[in-house]
């Protein structure tokens, strides 16, 4: 009660002060209860986020292990699985003058400088270009593969404009090596030329590219085959050369060159130049390299029966106004033997008259000499066969010319595979650039007989150890082949100074395995060459120097106390004279 | 407060439950923990795999077979070996080991010069001031014994005692 009077006694003035004060206290308050409120939910949100997090799966990761290490686009590599073309992430160096985006100069400081800085970087550019290119605010590639520490360097710069997006780039880490087998990727991201088309849909498939490609290649035969093409090129000045390394038994091709060859990592106008493939895409008149495949024909159609019979070869073989050569005069007569050993137009001419040109002309359609070669390469030439008479068969002056390599126009490829099945036992198979699993030999098909194809072997190593081949007798390697050098067809007539010199050898001969063929367009007489032009001195000393390169690579090891026996038609080559 | 037989077992029934609950929770954050140390090991592997292919690609590049020639050309000049050097198997190489047979030519030697014979060797001799940089070294014969087959055999069987151990 005394309160209340108490409080009666309080001006109304004073009591107003104290509701004032009571209110504010109660707004304090509230706002500490929201406060504290908004604490609290914080509090239980982020405990509640804490344990959702715990509990709950983390957010499901986007990719699994196998897809981040999937390539955009699958490798390719050789038998050994050497890499021949991988994707490779890189950085490049763009120029984009809009980064800075507020429409004033493009570069913080003066494009010289910022030139200056990048030549410092990347000492092979040039200045003056440079600066232009930055002072003319285009956008566009500086420069493509940059390694990410230069990147980092660019970076350092402090200049927006100068952008490093990451790209994934085609890596040939070979550089030109098998350029023409490999092709290249262009802009689309598709592949050209070589395997990397052919394998396009598998390279990009997304279940397939995680599986690098097998080629057939061995990138150390294709080193050497390269090398020694190119030295052979250089000694004899021609104007370009091919060479292949072929398995006899399997048809796949351990090594394919085409010489002037391209940078697949870099492809411009000179680089598109030599794209086209000497080996597979260019047909030529390849002369006496074809005369062991008449001969063979002639054994197995049972027409040449005996190596010792002599054929004239004293005068040129007129046939229908036409007259048949030799290089040089070898005697009055010749046999088989001493007709391959001497390269004898004349006596070939006479076997494939007698074999016939409808059994000539089996053995070359068996053979494949009239259709584009068999790889999986996109560019392969169509071969120039001879035209059939009326009743499909050819006239009697094509089967001679034909007979010793003329008339007909095949590529290094055709010519390749033919020697395998001379040398193998008789089976032609296919080329391949494909790994061939040991279990999984093509068949093939029959041309020439076991029988007839031992007979080659001997008379093709005594083509190198006696004959036009004697340069590419690598010793212990067993070497057998033959020469060819073809005048090529001009505008009037074959042309006497513009040459194809092709070697077509095979080793062991006591058991072949490989097939080496080498060919050289336009060789010139050079002192390298002694001052000849002929597949004896150009092409085949190419061939005697890839083989001991490459033999103890392919597990052949040379031994000179082993050879294929010659002794039973040895006696049968003379000094030329009929002795 | 009563509690009666069944409400004890009750209560009993639900503290057994939220202990099970706090287990499970308590291993479910474990997995979770675990999963995402296996995600980042993942991570990591994936980097380290990436760099892997990059650093074999640059490998690869710097050593492809131009380089390896271009080398080759520089500094060694290595070739291809010759039919001499190879044997055709263990008959052969076995016969490297047999004595010679009566009528053999003579083996042809090789002159070594004997270092113990010689004189002095030349101090190192300063090539700007032309002075002697080290003391020239004397010229008295070494007491050290020619070689012979003897020695030689005493010296090789005598293996230093670490090399017995690292071996």
């Amino acid at each position: 009660m005394n309160a209340v009077s108490v409080t009666a006694t309080i001006a109304p003035g004073r009591r107003q002060l104290v509701n004032v004060r009571r209110e504010l206290l109660l707004t304090a308050k509230m706002r500490v209860v929201w406060l504290l409120v908004l604490f609290a939910v914080i509090a239980a949100t982020a405990l509640f986020r804490i344990a959702l997090l715990g509990v709950l799966q983390p957010a499901s990761s986007s990719q699994s292990m196998h897809d981040a290490l999937l390539p955009p686009r699958g490798d390719i590599v050789d038998r050994n699985g050497i890499p021949l073309a991988r994707a490779f992430p890189a950085y490049s160096l763009w120029f984009n003058p809009k980064a800075m985006g507020d429409g004033g100069s493009p570069l913080v400081r003066s494009p010289a400088e910022v030139a200056a800085a990048l030549v410092h970087i990347f000492p092979d550019e040039d200045l003056a270009k440079l600066t232009a290119r930055l002072a003319s605010g285009e956008a566009g590639y500086l420069k493509r593969r940059i390694l990410p520490e230069e990147a980092n360097r660019v970076h350092a710069l402090g200049e927006p404009a100068l952008e490093s997006p990451f790209e994934n780039e085609r890596l040939y880490p070979q550089g030109s090596m098998a350029a023409h087998v490999l092709g290249f990727v262009a802009a689309d991201g598709h592949g050209r030329v070589g395997m990397e088309q052919v394998f396009d849909k598998q390279l990009t498939d997304p279940v397939a590219r995680a599986v690098p490609s097998v080629l057939s290649l061995d990138t150390r035969v294709q080193g050497a085959l390269e090398e020694e093409l190119y030295r052979g090129m250089r000694d004899s000045q021609a104007k370009g050369a091919a060479g292949i390394v072929l398995d006899v038994d399997t048809g796949e091709v351990l090594a394919l060159a085409s010489l002037p060859g391209f940078d697949p990592n870099l492809i411009n106008n000179a680089g598109a130049a030599n794209i086209f493939n000497r080996m597979s895409n260019q047909v030529y008149e390849l002369g006496s390299v074809m005369k062991p495949i008449t001969v063979a024909a002639a054994i197995d159609g049972g027409v040449v029966t005996n190596l010792a019979q002599r054929y004239p070869a004293g005068a040129p073989l007129k046939i229908g106004g036409f007259e048949i050569h030799d290089d040089e005069n070898f005697g009055p007569s010749l046999n088989v033997p001493e007709a391959l050993v001497h390269s004898s137009n004349i006596v070939l001419a006479q076997v494939g008259d007698r074999l016939g040109g409808h059994a000539l002309r089996q053995t070359m359609t068996s053979l494949g000499f009239n259709e584009r070669p068999y790889i999986e390469l996109p560019a392969r030439g169509m071969p120039l066969w001879p035209r059939s008479q009326d009743g499909g068969e050819w006239s009697r002056i094509t089967t001679m010319t034909v007979s010793f390599g003329h008339g007909i126009a095949i590529s290094p490829l055709h010519l390749a595979c033919a020697y395998a099945a001379l040398v193998n036992g008789g089976v032609w198979r296919p080329a391949t650039l494909l790994k061939v699993d040991p279990g999984h030999i093509p068949a093939g098909r029959r041309v020439f007989r076991a029988a007839t194809s031992a007979r080659m072997r001997q008379l093709l190593r005594m083509i190198v150890a006696d004959g036009t081949g004697r340069k590419a007798n690598a010793a212990g390697f067993r070497v057998g082949g033959k020469t060819g050098s073809a005048e090529k067809p001009g505008a009037h007539g074959y042309q006497k100074r513009s040459l194809i010199t092709t070697f077509a050898a095979a080793f062991p001969m006591d058991h072949p395995r490989y097939v080496v063929l080498v060919t050289l367009d336009e060789p010139q007489g050079t002192t390298a060459t002694s001052g000849q032009r002929t597949a004896a001195w150009n092409a085949a000393p190419v061939v005697g120097r890839v083989i001991p390169r490459i033999g103890p690579t392919l597990g052949i090891m040379p031994d000179e106390t082993r050879d294929i026996d010659i002794s039973d038609i040895s006696p049968l080559v003379g000094n030329g004279n009929g002795g | 407060m009563n509690f009666n037989r069944d409400r004890v077992r009750s209560i009993g029934w639900m503290f057994v439950l939220m202990v099970c609950l706090g287990l499970t929770l308590v291993l479910m954050v474990r997995v979770n923990a675990m999963k995402s140390q296996v995600r980042l090991a993942e991570r990591q592997l994936v980097a380290l795999k990436r760099e892997k292919v990059f650093l074999e690609t640059e490998f690869e590049t710097r050593s492809n077979q131009q380089q390896l020639r271009a080398l080759n050309d520089v500094e060694f000049g290595y070739s291809a070996p010759t039919a001499g050097q190879y044997l055709s198997g263990e008959r052969q190489l076995a016969s490297l080991g047999k004595a010679a047979a009566p009528d053999a030519p003579a083996p042809i030697r090789v002159a070594s010069a004997m270092a113990d014979n010689s004189g002095p060797f030349p101090a190192m001799v300063s090539p700007l001031s032309g002075k002697a940089m080290a003391a020239e070294p004397d010229g008295k014969p070494s007491n050290r014994k020619p070689v012979d087959t003897a020695s030689l055999s005493r010296r090789l069987s005598r293996i230093p005692a670490q090399e017995v151990i690292r071996e």
